[in-house]
């Protein structure tokens, strides 16, 4: 094997790679949207360019021009991801490697590669999103992938519809088995590891810090945040608020500071009063580590999530994937009822000459005002009085954006009007923060759950008040009632929301959208509920107590061999003989018990005289060949085989009662 | 040169010792076959393949992800491939279950060269079989399908060595449908043996000048002008020449013979050859008998204790060789593979 001469091929693929490239572009499909253009132009131009080379006969690039290849596409998707782990990158390197595999694909075999990665696409394609349509598009990626499997391994002399047949009909018989295994397979709830889902891709939502415009630029974005489903009535739209983080430093332009440090003792900060609120949010992927919950969660039902220090919820791991989680919450609270000397400079901390008439502003309208109490309702009266509006465009401001926003535009959406209120509270030396969250939210009658939009966030703002602790105060309420009060979406519809700069859609459309949506809701409760959760909760309904994974196991084990016994026996009954052939077994039992082999080529006639020569047993033998020979070669048909059948039996329990 | 045994030495060898072994045990288990025998599930064993195995470290690999994920739709995906895994081992030994395999024969050869033994397959069930083939160490035969009804016959060469007998102890009739995931066989041990002649050499020394009983040269085409009388019928007399007036009257057959026909009667003689080895002396038989055969000549053969007078025709070809295959081998076992 000194010579390596590049051979041609011989097209002995050309029958199978169609079907194998099918099944890869069907794997890769979803992923379009989400790999690099070179990678989805390199593998089609690697596809079309190695069928025709099959076509034509030519022989394979050379090992050289593959390996610099191999390389150049490693090293550009390192480029292009920065990593290799994680479901963005390692989904490129799949398609990459989908591409390559096939510029030395020679021998039939060889696809068993492209068909191995055809299936990890698909599954990718799964832990990046469950959407609705998610299971179709599964089950006919598999289906498509397990028939260029056949064709690829079997029969030559099978036609391509009857390869996608067989294909169907085995996977047909394993979901029995598929669903079982589903159900009783032992979830677990923490990860072994932690890999970044899909980092590569952008999701909007709220970020951990707040500038002048941030959240304005979500408003139009109907993107969900998350859904909410109430154990009791929903809350008034006015008290709806999701509290996700606080931020309580400010640099004179934005604000930040949010803290995942947890507080264990948050029992003894807060004091919950009236009554509770119970409800489950269906969180969407954030990328985020926060969590939102309605102002202000007492419990939650998962080890994974721990309250912070600023009456936040937060999670061990960044929210990658649709989530679900069961809070309660306290909409009458107090925190903090004392507040320690360092927590209140802290609170009160204001950069250096930024907003200088900011300052002034609140030292006047604090000496005027008398008491916090009044000063707050005079800030709050001011935005409501004088000429500020409420817009979801606002104009862009200076070095000092508080002052600017003031004195000069007046014009804001909700953080402005929180930073300012808070700007203006510290100066007049009440301790203040922001508070970053959603607001409101759109009931769907048709699925009975809240649907938070991303366009719903909305800034707030908390001031600590001596003996009242932290209260929160909201001074977008004082600007547009209707926002706070009607919700987003009903301030919309009411014509209120174009005023501010929102498009109201037509009813149908929205109506249309809900229901969707509805749909959407049912399914995500359905495939991310069964969780280890669900599944207790399953097992309880289904009498098998509190079931530990060693008991999912043995019924799991239980419910398989009994599943295979029936594929097993579809088989069996597949593969039976047709019926001529039953009454050649019969005949053959029938000449075991009468202990004469027939001799190759013997007619059953002549089998018959001998039988009766041999052992003397007139009548019966001849009756039951001649009635075989009318069953197998006439007309007697089932009839026919019914009274053989009971013939022989009738024979061979008379002999076996000799 | 003492060398350390390495792993790659080793793991062949115990690979070898252990698949006889195995080969042992169920050669025992199932005793010998019929000619005619119908797979029974007993029989029929099953363990993954190459790919199966890879597909199998693939959906664990498949499972943990989805655990740790805890994405249910992955799950399901990784279960029906678990599934599919269940159903293609069930399916696989399905495709074996109930296949009847039958010996249709095989033609004697000359030493040397592949005696091709015909194993029929025949599907009598109500669904396809797929892609079986046949396998017997390590050769295997061609791939068939078996429609159902379907009987194929499906060729095994095996080697031969030397004359005498050609044995087939054991075959293995094979599939991997579907998906190539298992590899199901069963082990046959049906009693086949074909015959083989002594190897065709393809030089011989010239055979002896033939006796012609009337004394001229031989003719090509056998001369049919003087009728001479009627001789007893044998075997492989053409039928052109039997005298059917005589048969209708007396039951008798007999031949024609033509006083131009009986040209020549050669003899070759086991004794005369002027070679000291058994073997060539019997391999350059081998080739008179072939040649005189092919010319449509008579001959005779003329072996220690056996003797076969002069005649042609396949039937008296065929007598010959298989007296030169046999000879002096008497009823022991004879070559082709070891009996195990």
């Amino acid at each position: 094997m000194t010579e390596r001469k590049a051979r041609g091929t011989d097209g002995s693929l050309l029958d199978s790679l169609p079907w194998t490239l099918t099944a890869l572009g069907v794997a890769v499909l979803v992923h379009l949207p989400h790999l690099p253009v070179w990678i989805s132009a390199a593998s089609i131009l690697c596809a079309v360019y190695r069928l025709l080379i099959e076509k034509r006969r030519r022989p394979l690039p050379s090992v050289w021009f593959r390996g610099a290849l191999a390389l150049g596409c490693f090293l550009g998707v390192l480029a292009t991801y920065d990593t290799i782990s994680g479901v963005g990158p390692g989904t490129a390197l799949l398609a990459v490697m989908a591409a390559l595999k096939l510029l030395e694909t020679r021998k039939r075999r060889d696809q068993f590669v492209l068909l191995f990665i055809a299936i990890f696409l698909a599954m990718s394609a799964l832990l990046r999103e469950q959407y609705l349509w998610s299971l179709p598009y599964m089950l006919l990626s598999l289906v498509v992938t397990m028939s260029a499997w056949l064709r690829m391994s079997a029969a030559p002399t099978q036609a391509p519809p009857q390869s996608v047949f067989a294909a169907t009909r085995l996977i047909g018989y394993a979901l029995p088995l598929a669903l079982a295994m589903w159900i009783f397979f032992p979830r677990i709830s923490s990860p072994f590891w932690s890999v970044p889902i899909d980092t590569s891709s952008g999701v909007t939502g709220l970020s951990d810090t707040m500038s002048p415009g941030d959240i304005s630029s979500l408003s139009q974005s109907d993107a969900v945040a998350f859904r909410v489903r109430f154990d009791a009535a929903a809350p008034a739209p006015r008290d709806r608020y999701w509290r996700a983080i606080v931020l309580h430093r400010f640099n004179g332009r934005s604000w930040s500071g949010s803290d995942p440090a947890l507080d264990t003792r948050y029992r003894e900060r807060i004091r919950y009063l009236g009554e509770p609120v119970d409800y489950e949010v269906t969180l969407e992927a954030t990328r985020n580590r926060w969590l939102m919950a309605l102002d202000v969660a007492e419990s939650w039902d998962q080890d994974s999530i721990n309250m912070g220090r600023t009456q936040t919820l937060w999670r061990h791991q960044p929210v990658d994937q649709r989530m679900v989680y069961r809070v309660r919450s306290y909409p009458e609270y107090t925190i903090d009822e004392t507040l320690s000397g360092f927590s209140r400079t802290w609170y009160l901390n204001l950069p250096e000459g930024r907003n200088p008439r900011t300052l002034q502003l609140a030292e006047s309208m604090r000496r005027d005002a008398g008491s916090d109490r009044a000063f707050i309702a005079a800030v709050l009266q001011k935005f409501n009085r004088e000429d500020f509006f409420y817009t979801l465009q606002p104009p862009a401001l200076g070095r000092n954006p508080v002052d600017g926003f003031l004195f000069s535009t007046r014009q804001g959406f909700c953080e402005h009007y929180a930073s300012a209120f808070a700007v203006l509270m510290r100066a007049a030396g009440i301790p203040a923060r922001v508070v970053l969250g959603y607001q409101g939210g759109e009931l769907n009658p048709l699925g009975d759950y809240l649907l938070v939009r991303q366009a719903d966030a909305h800034a707030w703002t908390e001031v600590w008040l001596e003996g009242e602790g932290w209260q929160r105060i909201d001074p977008t309420a004082a600007v547009a009632p209707e926002r706070i009060e009607a919700g987003r979406a009903g301030a919309m519809f009411a014509g209120v929301g174009a005023a501010w700069g929102l498009t109201t859609p037509a009813r149908w459309r929205y109506q249309l959208g809900m229901t969707w949506d509805a749909l959407n809701a049912r399914w995500n409760e359905l495939v991310l509920g069964y969780g280890p959760e669900g599944q207790q909760r399953l097992m309880l309904r289904l009498g098998l107590g509190d079931a530990d994974w060693r008991t999912l196991l043995l019924t799991l084990l239980a419910i398989v061999i009994g599943l295979t016994a029936a594929v097993h026996g579809l088989l069996m009954l597949r593969h039976r003989p047709p019926a001529a052939d039953r009454a050649k077994q019969l005949f053959e039992s029938f000449t075991r018990k009468a202990g004469v082999e027939p001799a190759r080529g013997e007619s059953p006639l002549a089998y018959a005289a001998r039988l009766v020569e041999t052992r003397g047993r007139q009548g019966e033998a001849g009756d039951i060949v001649s009635l075989y020979l009318d069953v197998r070669y006439g007309s007697a048909g089932s009839e026919g085989l019914a009274d053989l059948q009971s013939r022989v039996n009738a024979f061979r329990a008379g002999r076996a009662a000799l | 040169m003492a060398r350390a045994l390495s792993v790659s030495d080793v793991l062949p060898a115990v690979r070898e010792a252990a698949g006889a072994r195995i080969r042992r045990w169920a050669r025992n288990r199932q005793g010998p076959d019929a000619d005619l025998t119908v797979l029974r599930p007993r029989r029929v064993y099953i363990l993954p393949s190459g790919v199966g195995l890879v597909f199998g470290i693939m959906t664990f690999a498949m499972l943990l992800g989805s655990m740790n994920y805890n994405n249910n739709l992955s799950f399901l995906l990784t279960f029906l491939l678990v599934g599919l895994g269940f159903v293609s081992m069930h399916s696989c030994q399905r495709n074996l279950v109930g296949l009847e395999v039958s010996f249709a024969g095989v033609d004697p050869v000359f030493a040397g060269d592949k005696a091709v033994f015909a194993i029929a397959l025949k599907n009598r069930s109500r669904a396809a079989r797929l892609q079986i083939y046949l396998e017997d160490d390590g050769t295997t035969s061609e791939t068939v399908d078996l429609l159902p009804g379907d009987s194929k016959l499906v060729q095994l060469p095996v080697d031969s060595h030397r004359r005498g007998q050609v044995h087939l102890p054991r075959f293995a009739v094979r599939t991997r449908y579907p998906f190539e995931l298992f590899r199901a066989w069963a082990w046959l041990h049906m009693k086949l043996e074909g015959l083989v002649y002594p190897a065709l050499p393809v030089q011989a020394i010239q055979p002896p000048a033939s006796v012609t009983a009337l004394g001229h040269r031989q003719h090509d085409a056998r001369g049919e002008e003087d009728f001479a009388g009627l001789r007893k019928f044998h075997r492989g007399d053409s039928p052109r020449q039997v005298a059917w007036k005589a048969y209708a009257r007396g039951g008798q057959l007999l031949t024609k013979r033509f006083s131009g026909a009986d040209t020549s009667s050669q003899w070759f003689d086991f004794d005369e050859i002027p070679v000291a080895d058994t073997e060539q002396r019997l391999s350059i038989l081998c080739r008179w008998v072939v040649d005189a055969d092919r010319r449509g000549e008579d001959y005779g053969l003329r072996l220690p204790g056996q003797t076969f007078v002069p005649a042609h025709g396949p039937a008296h070809r065929q007598n010959c060789l298989e007296a030169l295959a046999l000879f002096g081998l008497g009823p022991g076992p004879g070559s082709g593979h070891g009996d195990d």
